[in-house]
């Protein structure tokens, strides 16, 4: 019966052409307003930004020249693979000689439309993912070939349901316990399904050596990233938003040049190093934010607020699968041959994620390992701990993980939000006391 | 005197060369997942001539000049230690086998089973007409102690550096590697069965040494043909030198190479089939052929379930002896990420290093190759301890690539 | 060495005036539509009742929810700080600050120096503030200053649900249609505010003392019901509406010290 009604019946009313286009360009107008707004707050905190980071902005614009290069790309017959979450293997989708976009929407009024869907208890990105793709806000949903989701939340599961209506949609299951043998032998099996969904999508095989220079572009791509973080761990030489902005367009950039630009970046603030020349004073308190992912534009919401307020933070390091996690780990690959490949590529995505999804005979034990090793590292201050209103799984973590950190003096500070601008005199308020005290500390 | 200053100066080329050599592969190698690998490759091909061949040493009874006289092997091993001329060679916690001609270094398994076996017998040493004056209880309690030492200080560091049957099977993994096929994977079940496996072989070629031997330690025959002269006492007295796989190797690659006379050591055979024999049997060869298919397809198959390996690590895993062990794998938890790396890269497939959280992870099953480390991509996550201070720690080997 | 302590709340402003730590004279202002007017006409206020001019002050801090409205502020402190910095201020013993105001309440711990060593704010609703006694007390047909002496005279709470204000409203409006006492549901609406600022001071971890600054900290009846569901006694100044201004004026001195 159900069958009946497939590809008949969706989770989204019709609108007409008319209605939906009028949405989605006072949507588009309203974000490319963001997005500029952001970039010009972030200079104007920062106003000496290295010059590489033009280029980051440029990525920025979802409406601008990637998209073009995409479009281009996508005329010449290549394939746009995007994924939700972090678990969709880019070496695969590189190797078939296709592009990987990360389609998770960081837009606040998409979130309102989705509204009309699903409850609003609903994590505020499926509502906001929901709603672009209503609309068409999205230029990389709306390219994308296939979508790749992994089921890593309640949210993402039923949110595949949703867009399987107007697209095609591929689910990857990651095992909620991660250590077991059976378990990786769960993984690897989906990684394998998706790589022959992948080779029939494009029509690519995925021999050996092209897999051998996937992954050699991903670990020259994780090599930078790692060099650019190593920078944060000294005195403050760049200001948390713009490396966030960094490593955001890291998901839908072209791989191989994001690399390069990122080197670029490193020896121009190399240089900045040596001449002390840093983005704002030493001892401004070092603030890390951990929790629900902070996707652009919108979501600068709470950086801005911390890095302009008064007294001002830094974001030095985050706990983020939109920031400082996304490239962190590489594949280890032992003898290039196809199956050690795999379990490579298959094992760095599912092993080394902190995600609270996952559970173990420990606990999260992984995430708490993260926290405490850059708290050291990069001497963090403060701990902001960052939950979208309906992430079960980020909220219940903060009972153990604040103790934790209390137990070796670490202020934390709760703070949840939404996809909304209508709370940011609240978030203001919290952020400068919690600012204030950190102050405090930092000074006795 | 010129022909000692002779020697000297030879040694000392040699040992120059050796360290030009570990030089060469630490400045020159600049990939950092391969450098330790390399390294480890050269200390091994460097041991084969240099300890078990006798390059330095010399042969066994053979003057290296003629004109000098004993050649300085002699003169070290058959030297006189607690009054008494040392048995049959220095005993090396490695598969240094007894058999072939060289005998400047001795497997201990053959010198536990051989010495079980004429343990009561005074004087006289194990064929040669060579005499011993030490007694079997003080010839077991220096080949113990030896190996024993050895075994606590420096653990399995043997198995994975020395051991020139682990080179043989890195080799065999080596050329599986040049005909890019994929390596087998043992289960964890089936392995941890194997570890536990050694440990029966070594109870059972203890008894089978002491059944065997019965006529001479006890004076009674519990098996027919144990009597001096015939045929499980000629040529079964080491039980598990008849199936160890490492004598045909020995034998075959000495044969080959002049070191031993082929048309003797064939002829130390009964029957067509060489069911018996002093240097090799049917069942040795049979072995040795497995467990070669067997290192073409696992990584360092025999290592799982080698006695010598057992043997070592009786006396580096457990306390007392944990606490005198002197090179450990050391992890740190905090920056661990459970990528399952080192899990993947570990040749005799050891999980310890993974599942256990942070502080020594150092395992019976673990041949100290350092690969684990070598590949671990966080800093300072694991690392390898000499007496407490790491010497070698994980690093980002990201930094390296071009 | 004389500073001024602007604090720009949502109903009213109110200006504190210190010299060399002694409190001189204060100000207050309904802001109605026009912030700024108000805080000029509060400022004005203090100066004359401490016949002081403008310029005698060295340092004006300005705090609230309103602060970067003010006038003629060196700088801003959040509410947060300054109730830290007052608590500390009228009792030197105290190491928890509560703080009910008229749409927000917070709860502040402090070392002895008056640093704000951690904060906890109410969930981004009036029912635990001030406009929600205002909202019962015109439920209830009530004059203000009077619900706090009716509710004490009860012995008993009625039930109500205090989930929200509009909630409340309704609750009590049907509680009176079935003529329970008014007293007892005055208390019952004590009791329910009383009842979510504790647990949000628990949330924070009670330390000893526990002072209580803010305009709701005069109605006698919030301050019985709170001290019952707290469980401890609290520590009220003679003027707590005054305790936001007194703080940033006491951040202004050591801002110029």
């Amino acid at each position: 019966m159900a069958t009946e009604f497939e590809g008949k019946i969706k989770s989204t009313p019709e609108m007409s052409p008319k209605e939906i286009e009028e949405m989605r360009s006072t949507m588009e107008s309203v974000s490319r307003k963001v997005i500029a707004e952001n970039i010009e707050r972030m200079k104007k905190t920062w106003p000496n930004r290295p010059k590489t980071m033009q280029y980051f902005d440029e990525i920025s614009n979802f409406f601008g020249k990637r998209l073009e290069e995409i479009r281009a790309q996508k005329e010449a017959d290549k394939k746009i693979i995007g994924y939700s979450c972090m678990f969709a293997p880019i070496e695969l989708i590189l190797a078939a000689d296709a592009i990987p976009v990360r389609i998770d929407s960081g837009w606040y009024d998409a979130a309102k439309l989705g509204d009309t869907i699903v409850a609003v208890e609903v994590c505020p990105v499926i509502r906001s993912t929901i709603g672009t793709q209503m609309v068409n806000l999205s230029p990389y949903l709306e390219l994308s070939d296939a979508i790749i989701i992994s089921l890593t939340c309640d949210g993402r599961t039923k949110l595949s349901e949703i867009l399987r209506d107007d697209k095609t949609v591929w689910t990857m299951c990651p095992p909620r316990m991660k250590d077991s043998p059976h378990s990786r032998k769960l993984w690897v099996e989906e990684v394998k399904a998706i790589k022959e969904k992948i080779e029939d999508l494009t029509g690519t095989e995925i021999t050996r050596k092209r897999l051998r220079s996937a992954i050699e572009l991903t670990q020259r791509a994780s090599k930078a990233f790692r060099r650019f973080q190593k920078i944060r761990k000294g005195n403050p030489v760049i200001m948390g938003r713009d490396a966030m902005l960094v490593n955001q367009t890291s998901m839908w950039d072209d791989i191989k040049r994001w690399t390069q630009k990122t080197e670029e970046l490193c020896d121009e603030l190399k240089n900045r190093i040596a001449q002390k020349k840093w983005a704002c004073p030493p001892d401004t308190p070092r603030v890390m934010v951990t929790g629900t992912p902070m996707i652009w534009p919108d979501s600068w919401k709470i950086p801005n607020l911390i890095e302009e307020a008064n007294p001002q933070g830094v974001l030095v390091v985050d706990e983020l699968c939109s920031g400082d996690r996304l490239l962190y780990d590489p594949v280890g690959v032992d003898e290039w041959t196809m199956s050690d490949m795999m379990d490579a590529v298959a094992e760095r995505y599912l092993l080394a994620s902190t995600c609270p999804c996952f559970t173990s005979e420990h606990g999260n034990d992984d995430r708490i390992n993260w926290l405490l090793d850059r708290i050291k590292e990069y001497r963090v201050d403060g701990v902001i701990y960052y939950v979208l209103r309906g992430c079960i799984l980020y909220a219940m973590e903060y009972a153990r993980i604040k103790r934790i950190l209390e137990s070796i003096d670490v202020p934390v500070y709760y703070l949840d939000t939404e996809y909304t601008r209508e709370d940011v005199g609240q978030m203001k308020t919290r952020v400068e006391a919690f600012l204030e005290m950190l102050e405090t500390r930092v000074a006795l | 005197m010129t022909e000692i200053i002779i020697e000297i100066l030879r040694l000392t080329i040699i040992v120059g060369i050796i360290f030009a050599g570990i030089l060469v592969i630490l400045i020159w190698i600049n990939d950092q997942t391969k450098k330790i690998s390399y390294l480890r490759l050269f200390i091994q091909i460097v041991s084969v001539p240099v300890i078990f061949l006798g390059l330095i040493i010399g042969p066994f009874g053979l003057p290296q000049f003629p004109p000098v006289g004993n050649a300085p092997r002699d003169a070290v091993v058959g030297t006189n230690i607690f009054g008494a001329p040392f048995p049959d060679g220095l005993s090396v916690p490695v598969l240094a086998c007894y058999y072939p001609s060289g005998r400047t270094v001795t497997c201990p398994i053959w010198q536990i089973q051989a010495y079980i076996f004429p343990f009561w017998n005074t004087g006289l040493g194990f064929g040669w007409g060579v005499y011993y004056t030490t007694h079997g209880l003080e010839r077991l309690a220096i080949v113990f102690g030896l190996v024993i030492v050895m075994a606590i200080v420096l653990g399995r560091f043997f198995c994975g550096w020395i051991c020139p049957f682990g080179l043989y099977m890195d080799l065999m993994t080596r050329l599986r590697k040049t005909f890019k096929k994929r390596y087998w994977k043992l289960s964890e079940g089936v392995n941890t069965g194997l570890r536990q496996l050694r440990y029966v072989i070594i109870a059972a070629f203890l008894i089978l040494s002491f059944v065997f031997g019965s006529q001479a330690i006890i004076g009674l025959q519990l098996v027919p043909g144990t009597q001096s002269g015939e045929y499980v006492y000629d040529y079964f007295s080491a039980p598990f030198c008849q199936v160890c796989p490492m004598k045909p190797l020995c034998v075959l690659v000495e044969s080959a190479s002049g070191f031993m006379d082929p048309a003797s050591v064939f002829s130390q055979n009964t029957g067509l089939l060489y069911e018996a024999g002093y240097y090799v049997t049917s069942l040795n060869v049979a072995v040795l052929a497995l467990v070669t298919i067997g290192a073409f397809a696992f990584r360092r198959f025999w290592c799982r379930i080698c006695p010598l390996g057992g043997l070592i690590s009786l006396f580096n895993r457990f306390p007392p002896f944990k606490w005198f062990s002197v090179v450990r794998l050391n992890k740190i938890e905090e920056k661990c990420t459970k990528c399952g790396i080192c899990k993947r890269v570990c040749p005799p497939q050891v999980t310890e290093v993974y599942e256990e959280k942070g502080g020594d992870v150092t395992s019976s099953g673990c041949i100290l190759c350092f690969r684990c480390v070598e590949m671990c991509p966080y800093e300072g996550c694991l690392e390898i301890r000499v007496a407490g201070k790491p010497i070698y720690k994980s690093r980002n080997w990201l930094e390296g690539l071009e | 060495m004389i500073t001024a302590g602007i604090d720009m709340g949502t109903q009213s402003v109110k200006v504190a005036i210190l010299k060399d730590g002694e409190i001189l004279s204060s100000g207050f202002t309904f802001c109605g539509f026009k912030p700024k007017e108000a805080a000029e006409q509060a400022f004005k206020e203090a100066l004359r009742k401490a016949n002081l001019s403008f310029d005698n002050v060295e340092h004006v801090t300005a705090t609230g929810a309103g602060a970067d409205k003010a006038i003629n502020f060196d700088s801003t402190i959040s509410m947060m700080g300054a109730d830290a910095q007052a608590g500390a201020y009228f009792f030197p013993s105290a190491r928890t600050i509560i703080d009910v105001g008229a749409e927000e309440a917070r709860a502040v711990s402090c070392d002895e120096n008056g640093n704000m060593l951690n904060f906890v704010l109410n969930s981004r609703c009036a029912a635990g503030a001030g406009t929600f006694i205002e909202a019962m007390a015109r439920a209830l047909e009530v004059k203000l200053e009077e619900l706090g002496p009716l509710s004490l005279k009860a012995e008993k709470a009625s039930p109500i649900n205090a989930s929200c204000v509009i909630f409340a409203e309704s609750d009590v409006v049907s509680l009176i249609h079935r003529q329970e006492s008014k007293p007892e549901i005055a208390r019952a609406i004590y009791d329910a505010m009383a009842d979510r600022i504790s647990s949000m001071v628990r949330r924070l971890g009670i330390k000893p003392h526990v002072a209580l600054i803010g305009g709701v900290a005069k109605d006698v009846g919030f301050v019985t019901s709170l001290k019952r569901k707290l469980g401890t006694e609290l520590l009220i100044p003679k003027e707590p509406v005054f305790g936001g201004s007194v703080g940033a004026a006491l951040t202004a001195a050591k801002r110029i010290g």
